[in-house]
């Protein structure tokens, strides 16, 4: 791999990292408060599984840019103002209800499938070895979402006007996962990671004829916003809660 | 008010080829697919889980020794003239000690489950059965061998879902004991 494309790389993986970070916060906002308790536990592993994700990109990011793995994860998370998270508005809004957030994450899950595919055949062997062990997991992820999403879709009247008032809100900011990452462009031409817009093409297909099946709508929507550094308002409120404690004592070890 | 608890689902879990599978617990789900998923988020994380099996909690039926010794005598008399209905698989568990868990002893084939409970007490005549569980094979839905990677594998390294890895019993009594906490590593 080209010392060029360290750098690209790692902001790419960062980018990555920084989505299933936040997502995974928001789904942790779940602990204590799912509609069954076994859903609750399964739901809190889910959560925790993104986060580590997010640890596993952090890390390979900081071993490109020479950091050290073990302190970088921390301060990407804990230390940085919102400003410089590169995660999309799609994972920062607030957790809705439930039909909201099991959506979000099926459709954050077909996604992540498609682009593991492409991740697992990167020629930088430790970012294909990364992607192959979160595949493992996310084969799981996204039968549990598929379940739920079916079921929600075609249980009572009230669960599908919930799912599709859902469907309703994430369309358009769903639209941005096509967008190119950053480093992306690069990156592409080497092999390393694979085109978002063509990963995109694919999710759609599938996730299309899935919430069709399962008597949702899709409406044609506009993307909503792809620049990864414009965030939304929830992005602060959400980080002055994840970040309060660490930022209140630096030192501390854990 | 309406029951809105959904139903319930024994889970059996195989903690390594070649064992017997063992009641682990029970979980509500909407279906027997839900309840899969959910059995794999409750239980699997300990101890280690090389498949697991859930069945509806009305599809099992269960006797212990003391209830059969009060019914066999009652109901040994068999309609020989009803016409056997076909014939199916059932599997057995036991419950072999009063703190144990149910232990996969087998299988059976009978035309009924009542057939099947008496086949399995033959069979099984000299395992101690405290209590017994017969459900018909086709109750179950079992984790694909295929499927164990994404199902197992991912518990395994993560060591900090494990309660073994939080000491705090131990760490609160050595505070109490010497009002610190001895730090070791």
């Amino acid at each position: 791999m080209k010392k060029a494309l360290h750098n690209p790389l790692a902001q790419y993986l960062i980018a990555l990292a920084d989505d299933e970070l936040i997502l995974g916060h928001r789904n942790s906002e779940w602990t204590g408060h799912a509609p069954i308790l076994e859903e609750d536990i399964a739901f809190a592993n889910i959560a925790l599984d993104e986060i580590g994700h997010a640890r596993l990109w952090y890390e390979l990011a900081a071993d490109l840019i020479g950091e050290d793995k073990n302190t970088f994860p921390d301060k990407q998370v804990f230390f940085r103002p919102a400003q410089e998270f590169r995660c999309l508005q799609f994972v920062e809004l607030p957790k809705g209800d439930w039909a909201f957030s099991m959506l979000r994450q099926y459709l954050f899950d077909a996604l992540e499938a498609q682009r593991l595919k492409g991740l697992m055949e990167s020629k930088h062997k430790p970012l294909a070895d990364v992607a192959a062990k979160i595949n493992n997991e996310e084969i799981y992820h996204l039968r549990h979402t598929r379940a739920w999403v079916t079921r929600l879709g075609l249980g009572t009247d009230e669960s599908l006007r919930r799912m599709q008032a859902a469907l309703d809100e994430l369309w358009p900011y769903a639209q941005a996962l096509g967008a190119a990452l950053p480093g992306e462009i690069e990156l592409v031409g080497d092999s390393l990671v694979p085109s978002s817009s063509k990963t995109f093409v694919s999710w759609k297909k599938e996730v299309s004829a899935f919430l069709k099946e399962a008597n949702l709508k899709t409406i044609e929507a506009t993307v909503h916003e792809v620049d990864r550094a414009v965030h939304s308002e929830y992005l602060g409120v959400l980080l002055k809660d994840m970040q309060e404690v660490a930022q209140t004592e630096p030192e501390a070890s854990w | 008010m309406s029951d809105t608890q959904w139903s319930r689902f024994m889970v059996f879990q195989q903690a390594g080829e070649g064992e017997p599978l063992m009641h682990n617990g029970t979980v509500h789900a909407p279906d027997i697919e839900m309840a899969l998923l959910n059995a794999r988020d409750v239980f699997v994380r300990r101890p280690d889980a090389t498949e697991i099996w859930v069945v509806s909690a009305e599809a099992i039926y269960s006797r212990t020794r003391e209830e059969l010794a009060k019914t066999i005598a009652r109901s040994a008399k068999h309609d020989e003239a009803i016409p056997k209905p076909k014939l199916e698989d059932y599997y057995v568990f036991g419950k072999l000690s009063e703190q144990g868990q149910a232990s996969q002893l087998g299988e059976v084939e009978a035309s009924s489950t009542d057939a099947a409970l008496e086949a399995a007490m033959e069979k099984y005549k000299d395992r101690q059965v405290l209590r017994w569980y017969i459900f018909p094979v086709s109750a179950v839905l079992k984790s694909k061998p295929g499927e164990a990677a994404p199902m197992f594998a991912p518990a395994r390294d993560k060591t900090y879902k494990d309660q073994a890895e939080y000491p705090v019993v131990t760490m609160m009594r050595q505070i109490r004991a010497t009002g610190h906490l001895e730090e070791d590593k």
